[in-house]
């Protein structure tokens, strides 16, 4: 695998990590807190952070198709 | 509740973390910018510092560099990958630990609680070998001797006064060897004749009356490890071959077995008497002498390294103030008249005078209480009166001095004592009892 490609994998281990710790505190935030709006808050994060995540395994996509291509 | 900086470029992550971190009851600050971190710093101290390694203006790596000074700070290092971690250990030891994204409660909590594990261990760095405390020469010396003979497998036989560690200074050689195996310690003054050989090499069951099962032995419980001799000049001549025997063979017959089974340990032997006591007093044979004491060790008395009490005093304090849950210090007024006090008794009758100073505590202002007299029963004709025979001195002075001075030679041993002085065991009573009585 090239730098550039190793790069994007390390990028969408950001967001993943995001949702990660997003769905502890989602969980912290009902059982300790009962609180639902600071929940809802937290599940709109983890939607923004999968779009994040989306977008990074998108330019993967390209990036592999582009160094498929050269190799050609 | 721990004090928390935590670093990273993703503004997510860190607002996320923070919350959680808080949740757990931590207090949390943080930076999106080694540049914005670094400023941090150099105001705050922290607990914890939890760190990306790459950040957009600069390395983790380096707030590391600057954080060195401010020694009580432990480290948690975020990375993406576990490979960085092999990586990171073999450059920054293995007192630090590791978040793997993706991050979870359970690796976030149990950062936290190694990070402060390790702290604990940060704030005993000043200890050697993990137990021995002390930066003076003779301790520097000491500490020289055992990195040398931990790397070998010579016996070594510990040499010093009544008090002075041998069980610390053979923990640490222990500790220096990075064994497999255990340290198991024994005392040869503890068992009467019969006893040893069992304590030792172990018996079979129905070996003799009393046998009901098997017994293993300490040298066999100290395979591929230490075995520590305390007193083993207070053991039986008659039984000194058989170990003598097992040193050289290095295998070991359990008693009433016939079993040959290999032993290989180092061992560590102990005795507080000298090494020309040990030739005149003939209490160990010197074949065995020769095997025991492969290398000698000799341990400094305290008086011998009195810049180290301050050290010692704070160790102990430390100790006790982490066993009662308190914070109590010492004056320096109670320093000076603790380091300029002899101790006949060495390290453990200083120990033993902070824990009666500390009981004695002034708990309003959190100091330690000395007694105005620091001697202990044994330590009679210590640092003030100056032992030996002077012109002006009463025959009943000099004989006191005498038969206090050696008993406490024999850690209090009469019936040593009084054979050595050449006097009945009831004439030495009868002595001890009359001072006893004068003190009062």
């Amino acid at each position: 695998m090239t730098d550039d490609l190793r790069k994007i994998v390390h990028d969408a281990r950001n967001p993943l990590n995001n949702i990660s710790v997003n769905a502890e505190l989602g969980k912290l935030s009902l059982e300790s807190l009962d609180d639902k709006a600071r929940a809802i808050e937290v599940l709109d994060t983890i939607v923004r952070e999968c779009k994040r995540c989306s977008d990074v395994l998108d330019t993967l996509t390209e990036a592999i198709a582009q160094s498929e291509q050269e190799e050609r | 509740m721990a004090n928390i900086l935590l670093v990273d470029d993703d503004q997510t992550f860190v607002d996320t973390t923070r919350e959680l971190l808080e949740l757990l009851g931590h207090s949390v600050a943080t930076a999106t910018s080694f540049s914005s971190a670094k400023e941090i710093i150099s105001s705050r101290t922290f607990d914890h510092l939890i760190l990306d390694l790459i950040l957009p203006d600069g390395s983790g790596l380096h707030l590391l560099d600057a954080i060195e000074d401010q020694n009580a700070s432990s480290i948690t290092l975020v990375t993406g990958h576990p490979s960085v971690k092999a990586l990171v250990k073999d450059l920054l030891g293995p007192n630090i630990s590791y978040l793997i994204k993706p991050i979870d409660l359970k690796q976030l909590k149990a950062a936290i609680s190694s990070t402060r594990r390790t702290n604990v261990k940060s704030d005993s760095s000043d200890l050697h070998f993990g137990c021995l405390v002390g930066e003076s020469k003779p301790m520097h010396r000491l500490y020289e001797q055992i990195r040398r003979v931990a790397k070998t497998k010579a016996n070594v036989m510990l040499m010093g006064e009544s008090g002075v560690g041998k069980e610390m200074v053979a923990a640490a050689v222990h500790t220096a060897s990075q064994v497999k195996g255990e340290l198991v310690a024994t005392n040869c003054g503890a068992f009467s004749g019969e006893l040893i050989a069992s304590e030792l090499f172990g018996h079979e069951k129905g070996a003799f009356t009393g046998a009901i099962q098997r017994k293993e032995g300490v040298f066999e419980q100290a395979i591929g490890g230490t075995l520590f001799l305390d007193e083993v000049t207070e053991m039986p001549i008659d039984q000194q071959p058989s170990l003598l025997r097992v040193l050289e063979t290095q295998k070991l017959t359990r008693t009433g077995g016939t079993t040959l089974i290999n032993v290989d340990c180092r061992v560590v032997s102990a005795t507080n008497r000298s090494e020309a006591q040990l030739a005149k007093e003939k209490c160990l044979r010197e074949d065995l002498y020769y095997r025991l004491a492969v290398f000698p060790i000799s341990i400094p008395p305290l008086r011998q390294r009195k810049e180290d009490i301050p050290l010692l005093v704070a160790y102990f304090l430390k100790d006790f103030n982490e066993e009662y849950g308190a914070n109590i210090g010492v004056s320096d007024e109670a320093m000076d008249r603790l380091s300029k006090y002899d101790w006949p008794g060495n390290v453990r009758e200083l120990r033993h005078a902070i824990h009666r100073a500390y009981i004695m505590a002034d708990d309003e202002q959190e100091l330690i209480v000395l007694p105005d007299d620091f001697s202990s029963p044994f330590s009679q004709g210590g640092s003030e009166a100056s032992p030996g025979i002077a012109v002006g001195k009463t025959v009943e002075d000099v004989e006191r001095e005498l038969i206090q001075s050696t008993l406490s030679h024999y850690d209090g041993d009469k019936k040593t004592t009084a054979d050595v002085l050449g006097v009945s065991l009831k004439t030495l009573y009868n002595r001890l009892n009359s001072y006893a009585e004068e003190q009062v």
